[in-house]
């Protein structure tokens, strides 16, 4: 077995009773250092050149066959281990998850955020009826929403908020929260970069994130109140921010009508 | 039974012979699929995600900063020297048209505006403002030291984009459409921006009093306002 010298070099490093665990990470084709994948997708987004898949086929088919286990069993190392022996992979190899049931939540929120862009389609801008920003935003909250009940984790959804809110797990958190409303703009066609781009994602964040915690105790049907809550928030939203909004235009007016006066009478401004 | 005297002959090639030729045999489908679709290309590696996420991010503050100081220039200056107002409507209508274009390209390609917009905003205003009001000379200095600084970026990331381009080229790859492009835009707004200069120079700008003074701070606080826009 030929091993490249990073590898090995790990591999002398560690103690002589370990050495085996390594050996088999390298030969079973997984890799030996956690990597985050959310941080990978973080900036420039290019077209031509395509980043590649944020899990590679080993850690997708383990933590997919155990997020399948996260209904009965929730979001814990039960699931874990028994989506590792689905995959055909040892026991052993659950030291590749240093964070545990963690990576479960991360996974589940990483293929539901890159799969948003299949589950919600708009038509083209230039159709006949044009579809306004907000209102794909609140179709897209909802289909991710719906992704929750569809993997069947909704009713296990406080289980993940708890692990989310540990300490050492809260920066990948908001940042896979950021990197979701990012998406969510993205979707719905929103091209403003300005200060807006910074308000406009917090906002949805914090939207989303008082919705999904209602959806996770939502008993009605087809989850109509987690809708209707949605609705109320970003009735919220649109009426706060329509007025900051206008109160900054109007300051900005009567700035440069004062500045137009002045100059009008001759002063030298 | 029937099938032994098949066996001599696949024996009598050598297992990569036998392999060559079965690959002349079939049509492979592989030389097929790379004629009709490109190849897929090499990721950008991560230092290079990060060198354009604050390459566009600098250059969409840049141009923030230019349509704003020549809005607040002009109209001091149209007021003072009307002889001058088609070349500060030129200069500004230039600016307003990179502006454009790195706003599309920061939206298109995800790249977050820098988190200092409302500071830059109110600089910029008051940069323009100032030196509007100095007079003619000043705000030529001003224009002459900015683009300086611009132009002097711009380069650098043209020089950086075409070593990629080499490094690919040496890999048998190039680069792809989008980057090709960018390459020509920041070239095309590099050459704008020096051409600005020249006008600037043109209209007296080594005349601006104090000359050394004016261009030294504008030009380091250029320099600043690029280092911290690339990160935050």
């Amino acid at each position: 077995m030929s091993l490249p010298a990073s590898t090995l070099r790990a591999v002398l490093r560690t103690p002589t009773n370990l050495r085996p665990l390594l050996l088999l990470q390298h030969r079973l084709g997984l890799q030996s250092s956690p990597r985050n994948p959310s941080s990978s997708t973080a900036s420039y987004h290019s077209y031509d050149h395509p980043a590649p898949a944020p899990y590679p086929p080993a850690e997708t088919a383990i933590l997919s066959a155990a997020l399948a286990h996260v209904p009965t069993t929730g979001f814990t190392r039960t699931a874990l281990t028994t989506g590792l022996r689905e995959a055909g992979y040892p026991e052993i190899s659950l030291n590749l998850f240093p964070k545990g049931a963690f990576e479960l939540v991360r996974y589940h929120l990483v293929t539901q955020r890159t799969q948003l862009n299949t589950r919600v389609q708009f038509p083209d801008h230039d159709s006949a009826a044009p579809i306004s920003v907000g209102r794909k935003v609140r179709s897209l909250i909802l289909a991710r929403l719906r992704g929750n009940a569809d993997a069947g984790v909704v009713g296990r959804w406080q289980e993940a908020v708890a692990l989310m809110s540990l300490a050492e797990n809260i920066p990948a958190s908001l940042k896979e929260l950021s990197l979701l409303a990012d998406e969510m703009w993205f979707l719905a066609g929103d091209v403003s970069v300005d200060s807006s781009w910074y308000t406009k994602r917090a906002s949805l964040a914090g939207v989303y994130a008082a919705t999904e915690l209602f959806q996770s105790t939502d008993q009605s049907t087809d989850f109509r109140d987690t809708e209707q809550f949605l609705d109320r928030r970003l009735e919220e939203l649109r009426t706060v921010g329509g007025a900051v909004s206008g109160t900054i235009e109007w300051m900005g007016f009567q700035g440069g009508a004062m500045v137009n006066l002045l100059r009008s009478k001759g002063v030298r401004i | 039974m029937a099938l032994i005297p098949s066996l001599p002959l696949k024996a009598r090639l050598s297992p990569l012979a036998f392999q060559l030729q079965a690959r002349q045999c079939l049509p492979s489908r592989r030389t097929l699929a790379t004629a009709t679709e490109p190849r897929p290309k090499t990721p950008l590696s991560k230092t290079q995600k990060e060198f354009l996420d604050r390459a566009l991010r600098v250059n969409q503050a840049g141009e923030l900063a230019a349509t704003l100081i020549y809005s607040s220039q002009s109209p001091p200056i149209n007021k003072a020297h009307p002889h001058l107002r088609p070349l500060m409507k030129h200069m500004y209508d230039q600016e307003a048209g990179h502006f454009k274009k790195f706003n599309e390209l920061l939206a298109k390609h995800r790249v977050r505006p820098t988190a200092m917009y409302p500071v830059w905003h109110v600089a910029a205003t008051a940069l323009g403002w100032s030196t509007g009001a100095l007079g003619r000379e000043a705000a030529m200095a001003c224009t002459e030291a900015v683009e300086t600084e611009i132009g002097e970026h711009y380069n650098s990331q043209v020089r950086e984009l075409l070593a990629w381009s080499d490094e690919l080229e040496g890999r048998g790859e190039e680069l792809g459409d989008e980057l090709k492009v960018l390459i020509q835009d920041v070239r095309r707004i590099r050459d704008e921006e020096l051409e600005h200069l020249d006008h600037a120079v043109e209209n007296d700008a080594k005349e601006a009093n104090p000359y050394e003074l004016l261009t030294g701070v504008i030009r380091a606080g250029c320099r600043g306002a690029i280092w911290v826009s690339e990160r935050v």
